[in-house]
């Protein structure tokens, strides 16, 4: 027993010294390309399932242009969150990677921790950002605590899915989908009188509280005041958005979906409209097949002047302080964001691109979005994103949880729009930071 | 050859006894991997849990504070907090006594009978071997509200239909349902192993003695030398409905309204979504004094009329 463990270790020794001087011999032969292959940086993402395509065909594209930096995947983890929690315990043992996209509201945590090192000195050494495709609006989505401290990999915005078979059979012309709300509770109720089962219509509010900000920034609203002390969600707009989600329920008989009850009554024909993530085109798609004819628009319009959608997704953000580190980082992070990489992006998801060049220029995209006319409604709202706004402080996750939590109550009609707006601000008002 | 072996090994030990400092210092040695496993794995984690409950360290931070009981304090004005303790209470006297129930009922039928006794076994077994989480997604199916077969049946026989997983007054009754479902085929083995063991001869007796009825054999002689396995079979289906975790996130994330948020998921929830560690040790820390009090309590109360046979 005793001998065989004493071999093993001596065995193991006797690899790792050899390892150590063929390691060392190389490096005493060819000191200059040791020193110029050093720019090594590891990349973490999330969702494999949605991304593990579009990285690595980012990755082949990459290694290809920058053949100066050897930069590896660690293992991806399966959602925004677990990437979240990786990072920070990556942070507390200082073994970060280099680079690290992360969904979009949670960049302010990692910008307020101090774990995203600030972009702008980096970009400042790109000159002229519109020729690289990253408008004032793009860069703003990795703007927080006033430290640009990510850009936008893949963007996405809420979107109207429908059951075109089903809403004929109820007598709606699918083709002329409803463009305000109250055609769509009308519609929804003509598909419900079908019985049987139909459901008309339901709007995602549950999961988190970025469904409901699309109802706020759709009336004009905004969650916190511009100083960041007060809610600013409990003014007209955030009634009206809450007294519409009411709507929803008492005139368009909106069930109350827990989980993902919604895409399985969507997948098998019995709901005709419903408004979520663009982000789960390509899923919907393939779950829907054949069984009925599936078809994508923009949302509908409440205020078409002041109105404005959320912004979901991810966006890289660089970890390294070291300047050479950060330098390969930084072409790697440059790369994945360009118009090229973008494409890459878009190709592999259904995501929206984010960046301009790519947008604006039918080369890049045109014969995609053709092709593939369901990722298209996403694209024409491109103009009304701003971001899903992420709350400062250390209870920025509790607050959603917080408005989902209240959302409920008038999904079950257990309360009235004033009286969970009154819950919802006096709630949200305890978790965010007080300053001065 | 036989004699030469044993009077070697009798010559050997106890000089090794002797070296190693006795037999207790054998029995030491033999005990240590275990010792330090137990320490590593068990004692220091928990020790650590213990530690990080008084101080408000949140994950990736780079400082915590000492904050005493505040988090303790923190939990009585946590309306979050008091739904989960209150649902985990409802859950498991939903889930314990149903469960314990309709296995010893199963298992007396199913000893009972002459034929079949292995295939009901490995039917009512069946659930506990699967995976919770994959059943998870059979049950949201069954019991979706529109297309879910369990509400077309509703709605054929013209009963109501309720929104089983969606509704704040029918989540933690559902999901009750489906731990009674999991726990059932588990508790319905170890009754069937504890009835195994009991004497064929005591029925003979007891027949004798005059007791003719099936129920009067169960209640003189089952249920008594039955005993020891319904002791733990409590302990376990408790802790084990305590610990209902799986389900609750796959089917429900502890909505509507916290209508079916519990223990483990807001200790789940604290740390690993709010990163809030302190806190979720604290709530750790209070599951733990539940579990292990409701242990004492059984223990304590049930063995003193457990008749061990």
């Amino acid at each position: 027993m005793t001998k065989d463990i004493v071999t093993k270790d001596m065995r193991i020794s006797r690899r790792h010294t050899l390892t150590v001087m063929g390691g060392a011999a190389v490096s005493v032969a060819m000191p200059s390309v040791v020193r110029a292959q050093a720019a090594e940086i590891q990349v973490h993402y999330s969702m494999p399932a949605i991304f593990k395509e579009a990285q690595d065909a980012v990755m082949e594209a990459f290694t290809k242009k920058h053949p100066e930096v050897r930069a590896t995947y660690v293992n991806p983890t399966p959602t925004y969150e677990d990437g979240a929690q990786l990072l920070l315990r990556n942070a507390a043992t200082n073994s970060m990677p280099e680079v690290s996209f992360q969904g979009l509201n949670r960049l302010r945590m990692f910008a307020e921790r101090g774990v995203a090192v600030d972009l702008s000195p980096l970009l400042a050494t790109e000159g002229d950002l519109a020729k690289l495709g990253y408008s004032p609006a793009i860069l703003g989505l990795g703007f927080h605590a006033k430290v640009q401290c990510g850009l936008p990999f893949a963007t996405s915005n809420p979107i109207s899915y429908y059951n075109a078979t089903l809403l004929r059979r109820a007598g709606l012309d699918p083709s002329r989908f409803p463009t305000t709300w109250d055609q769509v509770i009308a519609d929804a109720q003509k598909v419900r009188a079908l019985g049987d089962g139909n459901e008309g219509m339901f709007f995602r509010w549950p999961g988190d509280d970025w469904m409901f900000s699309a109802l706020l920034y759709g009336h004009g609203g905004r969650m916190l005041n511009e100083a960041e002390t007060d809610v600013a969600f409990n003014g007209a707009e955030g009634l009206a958005a809450l007294r519409l989600l009411d709507r929803m329920v008492k005139e368009g008989g909106m069930p109350n979906f827990a989980g993902t009850a919604d895409l399985q009554a969507f997948s098998a024909g019995k709901l005709g409209m419903m408004f979520r993530t663009t982000a789960q085109v390509r899923s919907i798609a393939n779950s829907v097949g054949s069984n009925f004819e599936l078809g994508t628009t923009v949302m509908p319009v409440i205020d078409a002047q002041k109105g404005r959608l959320p912004t979901g997704g991810a966006g890289a953000m660089i970890t390294t302080k070291d300047p050479r580190k950060q330098e390969a980082a930084w072409k790697f992070v440059k790369f994945a964001t360009s118009a090229e990489g973008t494409t890459l992006m878009v190709k592999n998801t259904g995501y929206v691109p984010c960046n301009q060049l790519a947008i604006d220029d039918p080369r890049y995209l045109g014969d995609f979005y053709t092709a593939n006319p369901l990722f298209q409604a996403a694209t024409k709202q491109v103009h009304l994103m701003v971001p899903w706004y992420a709350f400062p402080g250390q209870n920025s996750v509790r607050v959603t949880q917080v408005m989902v939590d209240n959302l409920a109550r008038i999904a079950e009609q257990k309360a009235t729009p004033e009286a969970v707006l009154a819950d919802m601000a006096t709630e949200v008002r305890r978790l965010i930071p007080r300053q001065g | 050859m036989a004699d030469v072996a044993l009077s070697g090994s009798a010559l050997n030990q106890p000089r090794l006894a002797r070296r190693m400092g006795g037999d207790a210092g054998i029995a030491w040695l033999l005990a240590l991997p275990a010792i330090l496993a137990y320490l590593a794995m068990i004692l220091l984690p928990l020790l650590a849990v213990l530690a990080l409950a008084f101080t408000d360290y949140e994950f990736g931070a780079r400082s915590f504070h000492w904050i005493g009981l505040a988090n303790f304090a923190d939990m009585l004005s946590d309306r979050t907090f008091a739904a989960s303790i209150r649902n985990t209470v409802i859950y498991c006297l939903f889930v314990a006594p149903l469960s314990i129930g309709i296995a010893l009922g199963l298992a007396v039928l199913i000893e009972a009978g002459s034929r079949g006794k292995a295939l009901y076994r490995a039917v009512f077994f069946l659930p506990v071997v699967s995976l919770t989480v994959a059943m998870a997604t059979a049950w949201q199916y069954l019991l979706h509200p529109s297309i879910g077969p369990v509400n077309a049946l509703l709605r054929m026989v013209g009963a109501g239909t309720p929104n089983w997983l969606g509704s704040s007054d029918w989540v933690i009754v559902s999901l009750g349902f489906i731990g009674v479902w999991e726990n059932v085929g588990f508790n319905l083995v170890l009754f069937l192993a504890g009835l195994t063991a009991i004497p064929r001869e005591l029925y003979a007796a007891s027949e004798i003695d005059g007791a003719r009825s099936g129920w009067s054999k169960f209640w003189l002689v089952t249920w008594p030398m039955l005993g020891p396995t319904m002791l733990f079979v409590i302990i376990i289906t408790m802790t084990r409905s305590i610990r209902v975790f799986d389900t609750v996130q796959t089917l429900t994330q502890g909505g509507p309204n916290n209508a079916s948020e519990v223990l483990l998921r807001t200790i789940y929830q604290e740390g690993f979504h709010y990163f809030k560690f302190g806190y979720s040790a604290a709530i750790t820390l209070v599951f733990l004094v539940i579990v292990l009090g409701l242990m004492l309590i059984q223990t304590r109360l049930i063995d003193r009329r457990v008749h061990y046979g």
